[in-house]
């Protein structure tokens, strides 16, 4: 019976989430293997498991219920061990890695960031800063749009500018946010956001960061900034969590 | 006195919060070699309708469209949501920093996702698509 593993946490943890509904449908109920000072959270796996939305929101509520009352080093979505002695052989072995992390990592949950801009505050923006573009705009509208050639001319410098924008508003809001985290992680490409990236917060300290996330929002208000969590620590599983996790 | 975000997705993790962290879950955490990993061939990491800036004749004309929709005179001023930026050009490029905020970007961007759901996912669009602002949600909650 194929065993799917959700995350790692101390033996010591004082709400491991046993029973509750994991993957597959009907869902496996959840289940705790120990070993020594280490406890792996997992269930059956059904056969042919896919990445389906739901399976993908029962490995994440799992381990938001184990994260929320201790700490836990949270697994890639799908991992699978042919069977329950290996995972608690694995724990076995690699003690002292996954201890160390569990200890360094413990009070400490990530928060994402994604940062997108305003798209008219920051054509806005960009007009302020640029005379000549703005005296572009201003043709163009005069000339009820202007030809396509213009219109291109005058995209392409725009295109350019709010691109010159994206670069160093992502380096503003790293630079604004990190002073309130313990560590930063680049989070994986994806499409869309100027700036995605996870920051290690320490639970204690959970308010400044959030203040500092609102403080960005008044000073930078052309940027749009979704905020979540407090999530498992994806990000900074492995050791230099400086860099995201290979 | 602070208030912890609303979007959070800690405990129950919200359905609308697995669509912003789910690539969090798929290409970070631990991987551990002695396990296999299933397959995620078939995945489509799905997108949100936000907008990336690609340099192409398209996105050239969008903006060009973009700005000659701008109202140059009052500018964001007629959205009470955003604060003044700066109207008038200033030699040193002033950037712009002016009180205000924009909040409840996650909702947004969550309410774009769905309706780029709704629509077939449709990756490319003519124009850009109003967002609402957060003032007009506000009213919409008091009502």
């Amino acid at each position: 019976m194929t065993t799917y593993v959700y995350g790692i946490a101390n033996s010591s943890h004082p709400a491991l989430p046993d029973g509750m509904e994991g993957i597959g449908k009907p869902a496996c109920p959840v289940r705790i293997l120990k070993q020594g000072e280490l406890a792996a959270i997992v269930s059956d796996a059904p056969e042919d498991l896919k990445p389906k939305r739901r399976d993908l929101l029962a490995h994440q509520n799992v381990l938001s219920e184990a994260g929320a009352a201790g700490s836990v080093l949270p697994m890639r979505f799908g991992s699978l061990a042919p069977d329950d002695e290996t995972v608690v052989s694995v724990l076995g072995e690699r003690a002292d890695h996954y201890t160390e992390r569990l200890r360094t990592l413990d009070g400490k949950v990530e928060y994402n960031v994604k940062a997108t801009h305003n798209e008219q505050a920051v054509l806005h923006q960009v007009l302020a800063e640029n005379p000549e573009l703005r005296a572009m705009v201003e043709a163009n509208q005069r000339q009820g749009g202007g030809s396509q050639e213009q219109k291109l001319q005058l995209g392409e410098a725009v295109t350019s500018a709010v691109r010159a924008r994206e670069a160093s508003d992502a380096v503003e809001v790293r630079r604004a946010l990190e002073p309130t985290a313990e560590a930063v992680a680049d989070g994986p490409e994806s499409t869309g956001w100027l700036a995605n990236i996870s920051f290690l917060v320490s639970r204690k300290s959970a308010e400044g960061f959030v203040a500092a996330v609102d403080e960005l929002r008044t000073t930078q208000p052309h940027l749009e900034l979704t905020v979540h969590g407090p999530l498992p620590p994806y990000s900074f599983v492995d050791p230099g969590p400086a860099g995201p996790a290979e | 006195m602070t208030v912890v975000p609303a979007q959070q997705s800690g405990g129950g993790g919200g359905s609308s919060g697995l669509y912003d962290v789910v690539e969090l879950i798929l290409d970070r955490g631990l991987v551990i070699d002695a396990f296999v990993r299933v397959s995620l061939v078939g995945i489509e990491i799905l997108k949100v309708d936000v907008r990336v800036v690609v340099a192409s004749v398209d996105t050239y004309l969008r903006f060009a469209e973009a700005c000659n929709r701008l109202d140059l005179e009052s500018g964001p001023k007629k959205d009470p949501g955003l604060p003044d930026l700066v109207g008038e050009i200033t030699e040193s490029g002033a950037k712009g920093k002016s009180k205000g905020a924009l909040s409840g970007a996650a909702e947004t961007i969550s309410d774009a996702f769905k309706q780029s759901r709704e629509e077939g996912q449709r990756q490319t669009e003519e124009r850009p698509r109003a967002r609402r602002s957060t003032t007009s949600r506000r009213k919409e909650e008091k009502e």
